[in-house]
């Protein structure tokens, strides 16, 4: 694990590598790729946040952003993903603090793919404007957001998929889902789509929907609290979002990650 | 010896009262058949006693084992030691039956059980039900036939050993080999544990298996008779209008049995004749 306290250069190794992000000020830090690699990185506090990184053409890059702040996090970011590259940057947002998140992720040549991925447990205000933009032919944008909304929530999700003319026989998905466990409970997502090319396919998929009472009583019925019914059901909703991450490690370390944080959330 | 006491209970559902002053005892190791047509408060007893959040109760208590169960949350309940196999269990998708099951097995432990314990216990309890290997990875009731949301109530059941079981017509929806297995898990459940068991039945086949020494009839939200197996058996062969007309009493929901008249199958082809034979 590399801790990160100031603003940094980071060319990373191949294979998988651990980042912690612990500092007051305000930082920017750039990743490099230059082969294939996955990367973990750890907010445990920081200013507000930059986040720069940069997959040349080829290679296969796997980011999990987990975060642990106890303060706002204030981040924005931009992904350059070069030809024939593949980019993933999962997010796992199970913490008690505030986050405004602004990512633009480029698919800049030819054959470059891109998925932005976000798992969130909310219980204060969690805020992502996410654009992943299309800027060459042949390159494909995705997003996936699952959310679970507890009682003192509030998300706001603005996706947006954007193909530029010219990028022709290109995609760009999305697909978001909200669960809450009371009336009242505040969740809003904007998928959008901004379609300036005519040879491409496009698609967004949202579901929101508030946990079944009988449900609830089924579980409890068999001794669980209505704590653990929650923690439960919060797990089962978020975690096939681990399947996003294409490498095992990152995925077993996000799934251990999750369950460990929900149980203490919920 | 644990007692569950029932007293007076009034219970109301969206406002419609549907028990109205029931009274009932059910002691350790005794199996007890709860008859009466449908819609006149079988299953809204056993769900008041579960604490289901539906069904208000109005008037009347219930306490097992000298606890006012009454001002439990439901978990504490089941913690307690009562068990409603559903009529219609629950879909969770996302929730494995092993972790749910592991979660509250836990909550009856002071340590957590080791999970060399809980596999093996799992895969006994498996074979037991006959149910196919990879229940335990399943999603909780998920996708399940009618048949294997049944048996995996049984399942729960032996696993979680509850010293007072409420079966919801567990036997709707079993072919005839699975019934055997679920009656052969709940005999040995009752005479190895001294489990009670309250159980919803229509057929007198299931009540030959599980032998209830005692049996209620609600009917209209009052129990009105009340016998031995012998009771049972009769109303298999002679249907309950020997009860309203003897007890002079008249069941409740009556609109529910026009709705079978005009409903196309068998039923109404037979409702049909019997009402020609009466002209």
């Amino acid at each position: 694990m590399t801790p990160i306290h100031v603003t940094t250069d980071i060319q990373m190794p191949a294979g998988y590598s651990e980042y912690e992000i612990n500092t007051d000020r305000d930082i920017e830090i750039t990743f490099t790729a230059k082969e294939d690699s996955d990367v973990f990185v750890r907010i445990l506090n920081t200013g507000k946040l930059k986040v720069r990184t940069f997959a040349p053409k080829g290679v296969h890059v796997n980011y999990l952003f987990w975060n642990l702040s106890e303060n706002l996090l204030d981040v924005e970011e931009m992904h350059e993903v070069m030809g024939d590259a593949n980019v993933t940057v999962a997010y796992g947002e199970i913490n008690r603090a505030d986050t405004t998140r602004n990512v633009h992720m480029a698919l800049r040549e030819e054959g470059a793919t891109g998925l932005l991925s976000s798992a969130s447990l909310v219980d204060c205000a969690k805020t992502y404007n996410m654009n992943v933009v299309n800027y060459a032919p042949h390159t494909y944008g995705d997003m996936k957001n699952y959310a679970v909304v507890l009682r003192n929530g509030r998300l706001m999700i603005d996706a947006v998929g954007k193909i530029i003319k010219g990028a022709y026989r290109s995609e760009s998905h999305q697909t978001s889902r909200a669960l809450s466990f009371a009336e009242g409970q505040n969740a809003t997502i904007l998928p959008e789509l901004l379609i300036d090319e005519d040879d491409v396919q496009a698609s967004h998929a949202m579901s929101m929907g508030r946990v079944d009472e009988d449900a609830l009583y089924y579980l409890m019925s068999r001794g669980l609290s209505v704590q653990q019914c929650t923690s439960l059901i919060s797990q089962g909703y978020l975690m096939p979002i681990t399947e996003t991450l294409q490498n095992d490690d990152l995925k077993k370390k996000l799934k251990e990650e999750m369950e460990r944080k929900m149980d203490e959330l919920c | 010896m644990k007692t569950l006491e029932i007293k007076d209970l009034h219970v109301e559902v969206e406002g419609k009262e549907i028990l109205r002053g029931v009274d009932l005892t059910v002691k350790e190791n005794e199996v007890h058949a709860l008859m009466g047509p449908n819609g006149n408060g079988k299953s809204t007893l056993l769900a008041a006693i579960m604490g289901n959040p539906k069904y208000t109760v109005t008037q009347g208590s219930i306490t097992y084992d000298g606890k006012d169960i009454l001002s439990l949350p439901v978990n504490e309940r089941s913690v307690a030691g009562l068990f409603l196999a559903m009529q219609y269990p629950q879909e969770i998708p996302g929730v494995t039956n092993s972790d749910f099951l592991r979660a509250a097995i836990n909550v009856r432990r002071e340590e957590p059980i080791s999970l060399f314990k809980f596999i093996k216990s799992m895969e006994q309890t498996i074979n037991d039900l006959q149910m196919k290997e990879d229940l335990a990875h399943r999603f909780l009731n998920e996708g399940f036939s009618g048949g294997e949301k049944k048996r995996n109530e049984i399942v729960q059941m032996e696993l979680l050993k509850p010293s007072l079981a409420m079966l919801d017509e567990i036997d709707s929806g079993l072919d005839v080999d699975a019934l055997h297995i679920v009656a052969d898990a709940l005999n040995k459940l009752h005479e190895e544990d001294h489990m009670a068991m309250l159980v919803v039945s229509h057929y007198e086949r299931f009540y030959q298996l599980i032998k209830p020494e005692y049996t209620h009839v609600l009917v209209n939200g009052k129990i009105v008779l009340e016998g031995d197996a012998e009771l049972a058996d009769r109303i298999d062969r002679e249907g309950y209008d020997w009860i309203y007309k003897e007890y002079n009493v008249q069941p409740a929901a009556a609109e529910e049995v026009k709705k079978v008249s005009a409903s196309i199958g068998t039923c109404a082809v037979r409702q049909a004749a019997t009402t020609e034979e009466t002209k």
